[in-house]
């Protein structure tokens, strides 16, 4: 009695209550709601809700299944084409955010030491306004009467507005515009950390400058390149704000098929299978960096 | 502290090929530091050159010039009669062994290896060929798939140098090149990494701050103080006649006594200070009256409990400290003047072979040819 006393005592005190909060936090507010859609996304539009998730009539519990909201994505090209859209707007946008971020996070990691923090506050500033006001304020930039069109045809440049709005290119604009201090900063984080000793013993070894950014800065900064564009890509595929303000119709985007089952359609089953659906293709990339981070962690570890 | 006989010490000078030449070099930061300050240095084909001093004194910097990782602000290099002073790093036909290493962390100790061969575009088996000898001559064959993290302090340091000599380079750099391991590893890395050098038969540059790295292994060393040599010269040049108190200061342990010149004959000078006359067996380039300093080693120091004969050279004192090494004491002996006068005594018999404890009364005594005037 003792015994099963003290362990009960030990269960609430120092290690195990403190490796416990997270995981009390992540089941309760991670698991079961995910859970909760799962269960609503294989209902039919009438048994739809919380309430519901279990059917007592035969006297204990039990689950009906049903599996035709998953059945119609895969009937429908309508799906398939949206989600591939989605995965290629989001691949467009990580790899000119990778593009753009590199050299940044690179010449600010390389910038003199004082004014390294002043560059990551500029990086960071766009983030004090609003991001539906940004993002808004991207329209006024890009539509046909538009400061952009205006200064060029004034300018004679030209003497039609080009259409810029509500193309794939105003919305690959938001994208990369909302998403890049995320690639930046954890590129910036690795590429500060990287020893110059490394890039001199290239050197030489006779190593021009150029052979040595691709032989030795790149393959050392792969973390930083692959938590960057992690951070990209996977909000970039279900992003509902920007394709809605900037991409128009002409751009299929999966965050807004949610948007439209859910609140237009009221159709929860098929709003929940189209989440889940979604949630699978982001953990594709997700489980490949976990392998890659965990490699590198046994490569570490293993003698 | 005593050296030991060095191959190339007995060259003789009409055999010696020059292979570096500097030629008033000076690198000064922000217009005003003078990190290196007008040093000029020829090291000859076949030599390990060191370069000694304490952190701060331009050795590493000098280093880094001849690497081409630091431009000079003045002067000229030359390597085998060409100019080098403005070729970048890549092109330089110099290798350096970086301290800590800077072994590339995402290439194993092969790609390491094969990395500077790769970029003079040598036909695969031929880098093959070159790295496979390159790890013959480090012992290290059976790591060549493994990384750098997964090797110990040594054998990192092995591949290091193993990369460092694969182009072959005219001239090899060593920063600090024992500095990242422990006191007993040193010990026998020290003579394998001469022992490899000598085989490839490299001249080398090396830079330390252990005088005896620098004395076990280099066949002259330069003593770099403020950004200029104090002294280059033979290891045991350095140690037994320094040329001013800074350096006899700097190498090995040292009794420093101040006192003026009485007697300047050519075969001899006495010096009166404040604990005793020296006695000095040879001339010195003085006159007398002059303001100098006598350097006397601890180890060249005798004790005993009797008074010695004579005038000159010996002091009395008291035994207040006693310092036991193993393989020899050092006695802290307090003259009457306030000097704290060391003297080392070599164990040779178990029990300690002076007698002399805490608080004795004891006689200090050394020859005419043991200490040096120094008069700077």
């Amino acid at each position: 009695m003792a015994q099963s006393k003290n362990t009960f005592l030990n269960f609430f005190s120092g290690r195990k209550l403190i490796i416990g909060v997270p995981y009390v936090w992540f089941i309760s507010l991670a698991a079961i709601p995910l859970l909760i859609v799962l269960k609503i996304s294989l209902s039919t539009m009438e048994t739809a809700s919380v309430s519901n998730m279990v059917d007592w009539s035969k006297g204990w519990p039990s689950l009906t299944l049903n599996f035709s909201s998953y059945q119609f994505i895969a009937s429908d090209a309508l799906y398939v084409k949206t989600y591939l859209s989605s995965i290629k707007y989001a691949l467009i946008t990580t790899i000119i955010c990778l593009a753009i971020g590199y050299p940044f996070a690179y010449f600010m990691a390389r910038a003199p030491k004082h004014i390294q923090p002043t560059l990551l506050m500029l990086i960071m500033l766009p983030f004090w306004t609003s991001f539906l006001l940004r993002i808004y304020a991207w329209k006024t930039l890009l539509v046909n009467n538009g400061i952009i069109n205006n200064a060029l045809i004034s300018l004679g440049v030209m003497s039609e507005p080009i259409a810029m709005m509500n193309t794939p290119f105003s919305l690959t604009i938001g994208m990369v515009y909302s998403y890049l201090p995320f690639m930046i900063l954890p590129l910036y984080a690795n590429l500060s950390k990287l020893d110059i000793r490394y890039l001199e013993a290239a050197a030489d070894l006779g190593t021009s400058p150029l052979k040595t950014f691709w032989l030795v800065t790149v393959p050392l900064s792969k973390a930083g390149i692959i938590a960057g564009s992690m951070l990209v890509f996977i909000p970039s595929i279900g992003e509902y704000v920007i394709p809605e303000l900037l991409g128009g119709s002409n751009t299929l985007m999966i965050g807004r098929v949610l948007w439209d089952e859910f609140f237009s359609n009221n159709d929860w089953p098929m709003a929940s299978a189209v989440a889940i659906v979604m949630i699978l293709l982001i953990l594709v990339p997700m489980a490949l960096l976990n392998k890659y981070q965990s490699d590198q962690a046994s490569d570490k570890a293993g003698a | 502290m005593a050296t030991a006989s060095k191959p190339q010490t007995g060259m003789k000078s009409a055999e010696k090929e020059e292979l570096l030449r500097i030629e008033g070099i000076s690198k000064i930061y922000d217009g005003t530091v003078k990190a290196v300050d007008d040093v000029s240095l020829t090291v000859y084909k076949g030599e390990i050159f060191g370069l000694l001093g304490g952190s701060g004194c331009g050795k590493s910097t000098l280093l880094r010039m001849l690497a081409g990782f630091e431009a000079p602000t003045k002067g000229k290099i030359y390597l085998a009669e060409q100019d080098i002073t403005n070729l970048p790093a890549y092109q330089r036909p110099i290798n350096m062994m970086f301290q800590s290493y800077a072994l590339f962390p995402h290439l194993s100790v092969w790609e390491n290896i094969a990395f500077g061969l790769k970029r003079d575009g040598m036909p695969k088996d031929q880098i093959a060929e070159r790295v496979e000898k390159m790890l013959g001559l480090v012992q290290l064959t059976k790591f060549a798939p493994r990384k750098p993290h997964q090797l110990s302090g040594g054998q990192q340091q092995r591949v290091a140098l193993a990369r460092s000599l694969a182009k072959r380079p005219q001239l090899l750099l060593l920063d600090e090149p024992l500095g990242a391991l422990d006191k007993k590893l040193r010990e026998t890395t020290q003579l394998e990494l001469v022992n490899i050098i000598e085989q490839v038969g490299v001249t080398c540059v090396l830079v330390t701050h252990d005088q005896e790295e620098a004395m076990t292994m280099a066949s002259r060393i330069a003593v770099m103080s403020e950004g200029y040599f104090l002294q280059v010269g033979d290891p045991d040049t350095v140690y037994e006649m320094p040329n001013s108190r800074k350096v006899a200061d700097f190498i090995g342990n040292v009794n420093m006594f101040e006192g003026v010149i009485e007697e300047d004959e050519p075969d001899h000078v006495t010096v009166r200070s404040l604990e005793c006359i020296h006695y000095v067996g040879h001339g010195i380039s003085g006159h007398a009256g002059m303001q100098v300093g006598v350097a006397l080693r601890p180890e060249k120091v005798m004790l005993s409990k009797r008074k010695p004969k004579g005038d000159y050279n010996w002091a009395e004192g008291e035994v207040i400290e006693i310092v036991y090494f193993g393989a020899h004491t050092t006695y802290h002996l307090k003259l009457a003047s306030g000097m704290v006068l060391k003297a080392q005594e070599i164990n040779s018999t178990r029990d300690l072979s002076c007698g002399l404890t805490w608080g004795d009364k004891a006689y200090a005594h050394w020859s005419n040819e043991a200490m040096v005037v120094l008069t700077q």
